[in-house]
């Protein structure tokens, strides 16, 4: 019983990282209503940009968010700004815009493969830090520090965004584009600005994601694909567009894959999360928390 | 064919073949004479293919011709859904993974020739692909694309942890190994390179003929119409998922032969590797850059990046891994914005002069660009 619950602990902690990581794909998702495959690798990006910034300073990784967030925020903005916005444009009649899943796609491949060109494929673990490998007992259970600070970080980005985008104006532009593109755009927002916008508060989100794992995670360019996927089953078991559904499906993710493995082989679990987000899919594809605009 | 335009991806060669041509009214006797100089060029071209492993001599080179050949034939299969019916199919090595599984287990434990495998393995894979279309072909754009992806990456956690599933050995994660003990042409083992690459050759002709018809024939129509407006092809009266699964049985069938012709060309089969999403990822990367719902787009696509893919990692494998998969990325990126219907498109076109003026003035020995594009018409 007792490994049942510290499992379960370690799962909503674990669970609640993943969500941090899909946080950024839901925002995207919904402002632009595109899923982002080069999702994982801009969490990659970002995990590299931490890395170094911890290795080459020294510094608590933390405040390698300092450099991180900025960075990743003006990278993700021109991003948008560059390869996706002329794709948006040449299909602005179009309901689903497949064609720029592809365009994501291309940008997936292409930074995963420019790190391995640069990096190397080896993996990279800050070991002289301040959070790596620590744990903490409480009662007689074993609970990962840096699991702690991820899950509290993750809780915190996730009102700030919950707040950020109720009660901001630049929020409320973001919302409203969201909600209809043509109208905001007739009410004077500019929506690719917005798009820019909304992609770069993503990516700068997926760099905090970054952050957070760092310490306890190996970095190396594949990285992102492992998170890529799951990022996808969590949003649409949260509930694409949705900030708390994100947090929420990462934290079913998380809770299967660590007591998961009390009740059969660990690989199998996989196969369960898989089955799980198909069902989702099927039986109710706005996801377990997903109301329609939930923001 | 409304918004085709704004949407990029509508049937290429339906639309050629309707109006008979892009140029404007001209005589009988020219467009008799085109007939005549299309059809001369199509059988240059083959006559090229059936020499091509006499002059082709390197095994190298030869088996990177037939990777073209075989990406460029499971290309053709998944156009069938992916490129005529207008969704976006990640899956596809789960097909490619039955017909190779099922062969080889049969031919291993049974001894049947891997030839009645490979049938068997195909209407298996259909039935796979009948029972995972049923469901994700209700969702829209990216879910379903997202949908087919879950498919193909449980399947093959579900493969990689089954040792034995009933009396069949799957072997789990370390795969099957195919040894090669006796050759022939029923056990499909070969000491040479160039019995596959005349197998695939027939199979890909096959296929682009099959696909030809398919393009021409009233499934054809119902696809695009159901790809392009699904809503304005059912209200006149076509039966869009009906036409969607049946694209999707032929596919999956024809992409599991594929899967048995892969067994028995690298005689080792592991789950990680012909079930991966990196195959899956590759195929539509092909389709998508050569031209989507075309029928001439993944031969195209396949002549372009297959070559890239293998001559960087022969000459550069070592020092700058990685380079054929960023260079795929930038040209995927580069065709979506400047080419949406792929580089079938421009292409199509200067073969269209080409014939033109052959037609027009005199009939001329065909260049090499011809011969490339001679199924854009076919």
């Amino acid at each position: 019983m007792l490994y049942f619950l510290e499992d379960t602990i370690n799962g909503i902690l674990m669970g609640s990282i993943y969500g941090l990581t899909a946080l950024g794909l839901t925002i995207i998702f919904g402002v632009l209503k595109v899923i982002n495959f080069a999702h994982g690798s801009l969490l990659m990006v970002g995990m590299y940009l931490a890395y170094w910034a911890v290795a080459l300073t020294g510094v608590h990784p933390y405040l390698s968010l300092v450099v991180v967030i900025p960075v990743m925020f003006i990278f993700g903005y021109y991003l948008q700004d560059i390869v996706i916005k002329p794709i948006f444009k040449a299909e602005r009649n179009v309901r689903e815009p497949i064609t720029v899943i592809i365009v994501t796609t291309g940008v997936w491949y292409i930074l995963d493969n420019l790190t391995l060109l640069v990096f190397g494929p080896q993996y990279r673990v800050i070991n002289d830090n301040p959070l790596r490998g620590k744990m903490v007992e409480i009662g007689e259970m074993l609970i990962s520090v840096p699991k702690i600070w991820g899950c509290v970080t993750a809780v915190i980005t996730a009102v700030l965004i919950y707040y950020f985008f109720q009660y901001t104006r630049l929020g409320r532009a973001i919302r409203a584009t969201s909600l209809d593109r043509d109208a905001a755009s007739l009410a004077g927002i500019n929506q690719y600005k917005i798009y820019n916008i909304a992609f770069g508060i993503g990516t700068a989100v997926s760099g905090i994601a970054a952050v957070t794992l760092v310490p306890f995670y190996n970095t190396y360019p594949t990285v992102g694909v492992l998170f890529d996927i799951k990022g996808f089953i969590i949003v649409v078991l949260g509930g694409l567009g949705s900030i708390t559904g994100a947090i929420l499906g990462g934290m079913i993710v998380g809770i299967i894959e660590s007591v998961g493995p009390q009740f059969m082989t660990a690989t199998w679990t996989e196969a369960i999360v898989y089955g799980l987000f198909l069902l989702v899919l099927f039986i109710k594809p706005s996801g377990l928390f997903g109301v329609k605009y939930d923001w | 064919m409304t918004g085709k335009k704004s949407s990029g991806f509508s049937v290429e060669g339906v639309d050629y073949e309707k109006t008979g041509g892009i140029t404007g009214p001209e005589s009988d006797n020219s467009k008799a004479n085109r007939k005549k100089i299309e059809k001369l060029l199509l059988a240059a071209t083959l006559a090229a293919t059936l020499v091509l492993p006499i002059v082709v001599v390197s095994p190298t080179y030869l088996h990177i011709i037939i990777l073209i050949l075989f990406y460029a034939y499971l290309t053709s299969c998944w156009n069938m859904v992916g490129g005529f019916a207008g969704v976006l199919p990640l899956g596809h090595s789960v097909f490619i993974g039955c017909g190779a599984y099922t062969s080889t287990i049969l031919s291993l434990q049974y001894g049947l020739s891997p030839w009645l495998g490979m049938i068997i393995g195909g209407i298996l894979a259909t039935f796979i692909g009948v029972l995972i279309a049923l469901p994700t072909f209700k969702l829209r754009g990216a879910y379903f694309a997202l949908a087919t992806i879950a498919f193909a990456e449980g399947i093959r956690v579900m493969i990689e942890n089954i040792d034995y599933l009933g009396p069949f050995n799957l072997n789990g994660p370390r795969g099957l190994q195919i040894p090669p003990l006796n050759t022939g042409f029923t056990s499909f083992m070969f000491e040479t390179k160039e019995p596959y690459y005349y197998i695939i050759l027939v199979m890909l002709i096959a296929i682009l003929t099959l696909t030809w018809f398919i393009s021409r024939s009233k499934l054809g129509f119902y696809l695009s119409a159901g790809g392009e407006e699904p809503e304005a092809a059912m209200a006149l009266g076509v039966n869009v998922t009906r036409a969607k699964l049946t694209a999707m049985a032929m596919s999956s069938f024809f992409t599991a032969l594929a899967g048995t012709f892969y067994a028995q060309f690298s005689l080792f089969i592991h789950p990680k590797s012909i079930i991966s999403l990196d195959l899956s990822f590759e195929i539509a990367f092909i389709a998508l850059i050569g031209g989507r719902g075309s029928i001439a787009g993944p031969v195209l696509g396949a002549l372009l990046l297959r070559p890239v893919s293998d001559f960087s990692r022969i000459y550069f494998g070592d020092v700058l891994p990685g380079l054929h998969l960023v260079i795929f990325g930038g040209v995927l990126i580069l065709v979506m914005i400047y080419q949406p219907r792929g580089i079938q498109e421009p292409l199509t076109r200067v073969y269209k002069r080409v014939v033109d003026r052959l037609a027009g003035i005199s009939v001329d020995e065909p260049g090499k660009k011809v011969g490339k594009s001679k199924e854009a018409t076919a």
